[in-house]
């Protein structure tokens, strides 16, 4: 038996008195990778925003098990040290904040809660060379401020970036394959495949069976209204890219 | 270099006090003067003053600024203090300090008259004189450092800057206030005289702590002159700077940049006047404040263009952060045109730090007070780094995040 990573239980939650997810269940062991998806406003970004604590949404009922601890009421940074990790949609420009000395705080910021040395700068600047080269992140782009005039591609490749330097245990990507070409699609599942391990789990979210082209799911599901209403192998993307959403919302109907 | 070291002699009576308000310097200003609408000065008004000049600091890191090196010229409590300073001989300096008498004798009339200016010139104490000679470059910054470091003092002091043509000069100017004084007022003047092709820049950082400090500063600037002030205001419970800028010939750069981080109900103010007299001139004005804890910052940048002072190239903006509900901004950026064929520009913004910037770097594992430094940093970075100096840098950005 492979170890649970995260277990969400009847998950709901409002944004603005509005209910997105309506009793979400969803179990993720290490070492798989689990493709989410669904139609416009089914709730796939607000259940990325509510994994990674964003607080513009409220969990009103149900409960998140992440190895082992309840953490909806934990901050963004404290999961993100527990090693949650969510690659954004549109990821923020942070103006006059360079892309390393962000990466540098945010390494250091996670030592100081476990209690470790701040890394050492040679260290630092080693793994940034690593990682940088699993996506092919140019050079130029690590000095300049996060994000900021980046590409829609670069922008996708620095938070994969990210991600490798982080290391997290759940990865979470919501749609990262929007506003990428082919070319970038590649570099960048390449990079989520070389970062997968036994120890680790990832999440794709996306509208489009493309991207599991390139990052192979063990498990499909289909949300829809909140909640997760078919689940199945990678064959069921397949099965969506060909035949729509709709025959799943009437089979759900009867 | 040339030392006049004159006599110390008090020009007012021991013990005696000062009501500002009671001196018969010209009317004190009030609130329904445009200039003076945001300055609390009834701060200042319950404050009795003396003139006690006492030195009580004993080595100038107990102030917490980083070891400065070369000339340092040192004032504690509106005197000069020798043991502190550092008067190195260079040459092509003249350096002149000028107290009581000589200092009347010495003064030519304020051109500009308002309370604070008559209160400096009827109380002075001490008056740097600085004079750097033609065609030299003097690379190391000369510093001057102003301490108050004593309850209820006040300090009137002035230093008058001059450079020659076609010499080069970089100050460090410190404010300071020790932490354990307070109710002390510098009211300070510094006066700059820019001859053609010369070049000064001024980084001014301003730590007062429980105390006061006012600037009025008069730059007049001849042909092809540049003249760059960074000004950086970390904490006081009253900070204010009247920057007045003459550009009297052509081709020349001005350039006042600033950064205030009023926290805690103090008040810093920036008050700036550019007069542009003559044609084919720029200048660039860039003020940031971030504003905390019912902190207040005031933002009055005055461009004025001349009638005939054609082809002028004038930019000034100012940008502020509110971190919190309580604290307030009152910025008005001014242009006054009379020429017609320049391009000029001014603007403000007041905004608050973006929540999903927020959420982004608290998501990356960075605490919210970390989150917020590091977008502080951002905003601010870019006046910050004017100063090439990267350990002065990174003094002033410890001050002005509070760290």
């Amino acid at each position: 038996m492979s170890e649970l990573l995260i277990e969400i239980k009847d998950l709901e939650c409002n944004i603005d008195n509005q209910k997105i997810l309506q009793g979400l269940n969803l179990k993720i062991n290490k070492g798989e990778v689990h493709a989410i998806m669904g139609p416009n406003g089914s709730g796939k970004s607000t259940l990325s925003s509510v994994l990674a604590g964003n607080d513009n949404y409220e969990v009103t009922n149900g409960s998140i098990n992440f190895l082992g601890e309840e953490i909806s009421e934990m901050s963004p940074e404290e999961r993100s040290w527990k090693g949650m990790f969510l690659a954004f949609q549109y990821p923020v420009e942070i103006p006059g904040v360079s892309n390393i000395n962000f990466l540098r705080t945010a390494l250091n910021e996670r030592n100081k809660y476990f209690g470790i040395d701040s890394i050492p700068a040679k260290d630092f600047l080693k793994m940034v060379a690593d990682k940088s080269e699993l996506v092919g992140l140019n050079n130029k782009l690590k000095n300049r401020s996060v994000n900021e005039g980046f590409s829609g591609g670069e922008k996708k490749r620095n938070e994969i970036f990210q991600m490798a330097m982080l290391d997290p245990k759940l990865s979470i990507l919501d749609e990262t394959d929007s506003g990428l070409d082919i070319d970038a699609l590649k570099i960048v599942a390449n990079g989520v495949n070389k970062l997968k391990s036994s120890e680790n789990a990832t999440v794709v979210i996306t509208h489009y069976q493309r991207l599991l082209d390139y990052i192979v799911p063990d498990f499909v599901h289909v949300l829809h209204e909140g909640k997760i209403i078919k689940s199945g192998d990678k064959s069921l993307a397949l099965e969506l890219e060909k035949k729509g959403y709709d025959w799943l919302k009437t089979d759900e109907n009867i | 270099m040339i030392i006049k070291d004159l006599n110390h002699n008090s020009l007012l009576k021991e013990n005696s006090k000062l009501d500002l308000e009671a001196l018969n310097l010209g009317s004190f200003p009030k609130r329904k003067e445009e200039r003076w609408k945001y300055t609390p000065l009834r701060f200042l008004k319950k404050i009795n003053f003396h003139n006690q000049f006492n030195f009580k600091i004993e080595h100038l890191n107990s102030l917490g600024i980083p070891k400065i090196d070369g000339l340092v010229i040192v004032l504690e409590n509106g005197k000069f203090n020798s043991s502190l300073s550092n008067i190195i001989d260079l040459m092509d300096i003249e350096l002149l300090f000028l107290n009581d008498g000589d200092i009347v004798n010495n003064s030519q009339e304020p051109s500009h008259k308002d309370y604070f200016t008559n209160l400096n010139f009827s109380f002075l104490t001490e008056k740097v004189v600085l004079k750097i000679k033609p065609n030299v470059n003097i690379n190391e910054p000369i510093n001057f450092v102003n301490i108050i470091s004593d309850d209820n003092c006040i300090s009137n002091t002035q230093f008058n800057i001059d450079i020659y043509e076609n010499s080069k000069l970089h100050i460090r100017q410190y404010f300071l206030g020790s932490s354990n004084s307070k109710d002390g007022f510098i009211n300070h003047r510094n006066q700059v005289s820019l001859k053609s092709q010369s070049s000064l820049t001024i980084d001014k950082f301003q730590d007062l702590n429980q105390n006061f400090n006012f600037c009025n500063e008069f730059i007049d600037q001849e042909q092809e002159s540049k003249f760059i002030m960074n000004t950086f205001s970390a904490s006081g419970i009253i900070l204010r700077n009247d920057v007045f800028n003459n550009v009297n010939g052509k081709n020349c750069h001005s350039e006042l940049n600033g950064v205030f981080a009023p926290i805690e109900k103090q008040h810093f103010d920036n008050h700036t006047t550019i007069n542009h007299f003559v044609a084919d001139c720029k200048s660039f004005e860039n003020y940031k404040g971030v504003i905390k804890e019912s902190g207040v910052g005031v933002f009055n940048g005055k461009v004025i263009v001349h009638q005939d002072a054609q082809k002028i190239e004038a930019f000034q903006k100012n940008n502020n952060i509110l971190l919190d509900d309580e604290s307030k901004i009152y910025s008005k950026p001014e242009l006054e045109i009379y020429a017609d064929d320049v391009r000029c520009s001014h603007g403000s913004t007041t905004g608050r730090f973006d929540e999903e910037a927020l959420f982004y770097l608290r998501s990356r594992g960075i605490s919210v007070k970390k989150s917020l430094e590091l977008m502080t940093l951002g905003f601010i970075n870019e006046v910050i780094e004017k100063s090439n100096d990267s350990e002065y840098k990174e003094f002033v950005l410890k001050r002005l995040l509070k760290d």
